[in-house]
């Protein structure tokens, strides 16, 4: 489908033909809100995010080379300006957990959390409560295009470093899930 | 595959970071053992609590990026052009040379150009002064039939202004000449066709007007000017008038040195 290359479109763009900047948009901005959803819960947010991404993008487009895998900089983008949010906005803690339960609570509706095991209910919990680093690794590690070679991209590690990043995050969520149930 | 690898692996399994070799293995050995199953579920949850409702993004989200495309766009073509002027004079010295050449020939024919467009002007202005002189000319008409000596010595003197002259103010001129009253008059309308002699009828007239002059200064101013042009049809008419009887003294004297000027 792709005929054009993430790499050789963000090349272009690089060399002045802003407007290839739109097909990289189109491929990428499910993904792009979806992250940031999963980060913030907060949609109208997460397009704003992504809007910023792609200004960002135009701003540091000098800084792309050959060598670079479009994937693993436009995630290192996101990360960067998810976080510069939320240091901006310290208010809007969301590691802090009554106001994700109250959130969890305002944002859906009773019936369905009623429907909701309390099992689920717990994990949704605990994932809340994850550190926002490791929360992160998760979801970017969920994203089919990106391995551990990719994630050290992202977050500026080793392959290996990655990985034991991921598995931590994974098994950092079990503990807290468990901490959770035998409350 | 050994249970430790199987439990460091199961991670790697779910972010599909296995080699499809190893991930074929992973499987097998679930297969084999399925005892470790609920492990690998588990694990399963939490990897999958993740995999929530995402919503999909608004046609808002779409419009503000396209908005900012094209303000990107807009920007970076204005740009380009203040860049590509300023690359043209960033270049060797030879190159920079032959922008300068460039530039001055350009201004030149500018210029140029500039001063072809400035002669539309100045056919008005010509077309105006040409307006001028048809009035000059009839202020000279008009002035020369005024009773008024004053206003008659100035008519001949706008036509001194004239850049050239009708066959009707050289008439009106001759007609000064030889009818006005006053001598003065008659003296500056010599003086005002003294500067057209180099045409033949203004000589002839003047020849014409010594016998009729009967002013001693008017006499004398003609015997100077013919003097001036070696006009030697003028002798003719002079010698008539020398022998004239009431001929004032001096003028008869003036006359005969100018006809002996003259030859």
């Amino acid at each position: 489908m792709n005929t054009l290359s993430d790499n050789s479109l963000m090349l272009r763009v690089k060399a002045g033909e802003s407007h290839t900047l739109g097909l990289l948009y189109e491929r990428y901005k499910k993904r792009l809100f979806g992250f940031f959803y999963q980060m913030n819960k907060n949609a109208s947010l997460s397009e704003d995010l992504v809007q910023n991404v792609f200004i960002r993008i135009l701003k540091y487009k000098h800084t792309y080379t050959e060598e670079s895998n479009f994937i693993s900089w436009l995630f290192q983008i996101a990360r960067n300006e998810n976080y510069d949010y939320f240091k901006k906005q310290k208010k809007h803690n969301h590691d802090d957990f009554e106001t994700v339960s109250y959130a969890l609570n305002g944002s859906d509706s009773f019936e369905r959390n009623i429907e909701l095991s309390e099992r689920k209910i717990n994990l949704k919990i605990a994932i809340s409560k994850l550190p926002s680093e490791k929360k992160e690794l998760i979801i970017l590690s969920k994203l089919k295009e990106l391995k551990y070679k990719e994630i050290s991209e992202i977050m500026g590690c080793t392959e290996g470093n990655a990985r034991i990043k991921v598995h931590r995050a994974l098994h950092d969520l079990r503990e807290i899930y468990l901490t959770l149930e035998k409350r | 595959m050994d249970y430790i690898t199987f439990q460091n692996s199961i991670t790697d399994y779910l972010s599909e970071n296995l080699s499809i070799a190893k991930k074929e293995e992973f499987e097998q050995f679930l297969y084999d053992y399925p005892q470790h199953q609920e492990e690998f579920q588990e694990a399963k949850l939490f990897w999958d609590g993740f995999s929530e409702e995402i919503p999909e993004p608004t046609t808002a989200m779409d419009v503000n990026f396209y908005t900012m495309l094209n303000s990107q766009k807009e920007k970076e073509s204005q740009e380009s052009i203040f860049t590509k002027i300023a690359n043209l004079f960033s270049g060797n010295l030879i190159k920079q040379l032959s922008y300068t050449f460039a530039v001055l020939a350009i201004g030149f024919f500018l210029g140029k150009q500039l001063n072809s467009t400035t002669n539309i002007p100045e056919k008005t202005i010509e077309v105006a002064e040409k307006e001028t002189e048809n009035v000059r000319s009839q202020l000279v008409l008009t002035l020369l039939d005024q009773p008024s000596a004053n206003k008659r010595l100035q008519a001949v003197n706008e036509v001194q202004k004239l850049n050239s002259v009708t066959e009707t103010i050289i008439k009106a001129l001759f007609s000064t000449l030889n009818n006005d009253s006053s001598v003065n008059v008659r003296l500056s309308a010599v003086e005002a066709l003294a500067n057209y002699t180099n045409i033949p009828s203004v000589r002839k007239g003047l020849i014409a007007s010594i016998l009729k002059q009967d002013s001693p200064l008017v006499q004398i101013a003609l015997a100077d000017l013919m003097v001036v042009l070696q006009e030697k049809k003028a002798v003719e008419p002079f010698k008539q008038l020398i022998e004239k009887e009431d001929i004032n003294e001096s003028a008869k004297q003036k006359m005969k040195e100018s006809i002996n000027r003259i030859i």
